[in-house]
């Protein structure tokens, strides 16, 4: 009878009849790889993710992220990372070496500089200007956020989702609010999954159908741009040194991500001498961090932390600074239509989120049905490609003053 | 609360200006670098392209193009086409 005993401590029943949340848990990462798998919702993402819930909440696996106090030994000393993986485990180990730290999003950011062509918004600069409106979405959640009771720092992290860019929400939320990073990226990945639905119902709501006719080649052909690059080579090889550096005089706390998107950007342009570079950027490291950021992520979501009120605030705060966003796009071009002569899509304001190229997409798609002659996808890339860097100014903006 | 809210309302005024000023600023550093690049190194690459087409004789420019970026790649920016040769 006590061997049967011994028997039955040693499995995980006995923690699932103490504490049956995990089993919701298991079922919460369940749907997440689903949704991956099955729906192709940003699957790079939601698998690791949705893998890295189920790993957590595992019972007695040890592979939840325990929150920072358990680590802290008093007097702003904390344990080493090899104390963290005897006493806590591998994903402890993982977590506080590479996300507490900061590590990954900039990682991941350099990848994406190395895969990202500035060439559509240098050829377009003023459209770029786009980009800054779609960034209302993160500082007017803000203010609803702290109304609805959020701290500062936490409102800061959930108000970030508005800038549709996973990298810059998490590196965000990991400097303000840790403990909520396991729903803020849920939540932002998962609405930038869904940018082929929102897109559509924010334009459907807010644009009418000759807006939506306006055909940027006629109106470039209407009013031709006065500047011709002569050399896109060189332009773009220049672009990122010196943007780099400008900003960082400006919000120095934007640079851990944008000055690593802007490496990566330059590895890419010079071209081949680099190449083995922009590979790796692009290729193996990216994917790597992918991967260990999906886990750790996912394995932040143990019940304790996912299953509380905080979590429906941030899915729905979450959708609201999206859907603010996209608007703050649309508006700024309705604006700028009623004063100027060459008048301007309203898809491109849309498209000022970070979601690169889905957002462009299917922009795109919503002005060929319009119109099967009006190809709107390099235009929309412009304020695309600045919403990237207008997301990561606000995250800088934000971890400037709330952190 | 009111504190709290006080401090989003100036973020909500920095935080969309600073985002308009640098993104004012991406427009104003692109332009000048395409000023700049247009007036002291206007495009190289297309005279080479030229002499290597006249020198083989090829009419198709996207097929040049595609021979003298694969020969660039490979040998890393050093190599250049003088001739091709059917076999």
């Amino acid at each position: 009878m006590d061997i049967l005993r011994k028997l039955y401590d040693m499995t995980a029943f006995s923690n699932l009849l103490e504490n049956p949340a995990p089993l919701l848990m298991l079922f919460v990462g369940v749907v997440l790889l689903y949704l991956g798998i099955k729906k192709q919702y940003e699957p790079l993402l939601l698998v690791p993710i949705g893998f890295g819930v189920i790993l957590a909440n595992l019972p007695g696996a040890g592979m939840g992220i325990v929150p920072g106090e358990f680590i802290e030994l008093g007097d702003h000393k904390y344990m080493n990372l090899f104390e963290i993986a005897h006493e806590y485990g591998i994903m402890n180990f993982l977590y506080y070496s590479l996300i507490k730290t900061g590590l990954l999003p900039p990682i991941i950011f350099m990848g994406v500089g190395a895969l990202t062509d500035f060439g559509p918004m240098l050829r377009n600069l003023k459209l770029s200007l786009f980009g800054a409106a779609a960034q209302l979405g993160i500082f007017s959640v803000l203010l609803v956020a702290i109304a609805a009771g959020f701290s500062p720092k936490e409102a800061g992290s959930l108000a970030i989702i508005g800038g549709a860019d996973g990298p810059t929400a998490i590196y965000t939320t990991i400097i303000l609010a840790p403990h909520l990073l396991g729903p803020i990226a849920i939540a932002a990945y998962s609405y930038m999954a869904l940018v082929p639905v929102i897109i559509p119902f924010m334009v459907k709501l807010t644009c009418s159908s000759k807006e939506l006719k306006i055909n940027m080649k006629e109106q470039d052909k209407l009013y031709p741009s006065k500047n011709v690059i002569k050399n896109i080579k060189a332009v773009k090889i220049a672009f990122p040194i010196v943007l780099g550096i400008v900003i960082a005089f400006f919000v120095p706390s934007s640079v851990p991500l944008l000055g690593m998107l802007l490496f990566g950007n330059l590895v890419k342009e010079i071209g081949a001498n680099t190449l083995r570079l922009s590979d790796a950027a692009s290729g193996p490291i990216m994917n790597a961090a992918t991967i260990f950021l999906g886990l750790t992520v996912g394995a932040t979501m143990t019940s304790d932390v996912f299953l509380d009120f905080k979590t429906i605030g941030i899915i729905v705060g979450g959708f609201f600074a999206f859907a603010i966003s996209v608007i703050g796009g649309i508006f700024l071009v309705k604006g700028y239509n009623m004063f100027s002569k060459k008048k301007i899509n309203p898809l491109i304001g849309a498209t000022g989120l970070s979601a690169v190229p889905m957002a462009s997409r299917v922009a795109n798609e919503i002005a060929l049905k319009y119109d099967t002659k009006n190809h709107v996808l390099q235009y929309c890339m412009a304020s695309n490609i600045s919403g990237v860097i207008g997301s990561a100014v606000a995250a800088g903006v934000l971890i400037s003053f709330l952190g | 609360m009111s504190e709290n809210f006080e401090l989003a309302l100036q973020l909500l005024g920095i935080g969309m200006g600073t985002v308009f000023i640098i993104l004012f600023l991406v427009i104003l550093i692109g332009n000048t670098i395409i000023k700049f690049v247009n007036r002291f190194i206007p495009e190289a690459q297309k005279v080479i392209r030229q002499n290597v087409t006249s020198v083989l004789g090829i009419t198709s420019p996207e097929k040049m193009a595609a021979i003298v970026s694969a020969v660039q790649i490979v040998t890393g920016g050093k190599g250049k086409v003088t001739s091709i040769n059917k076999e």
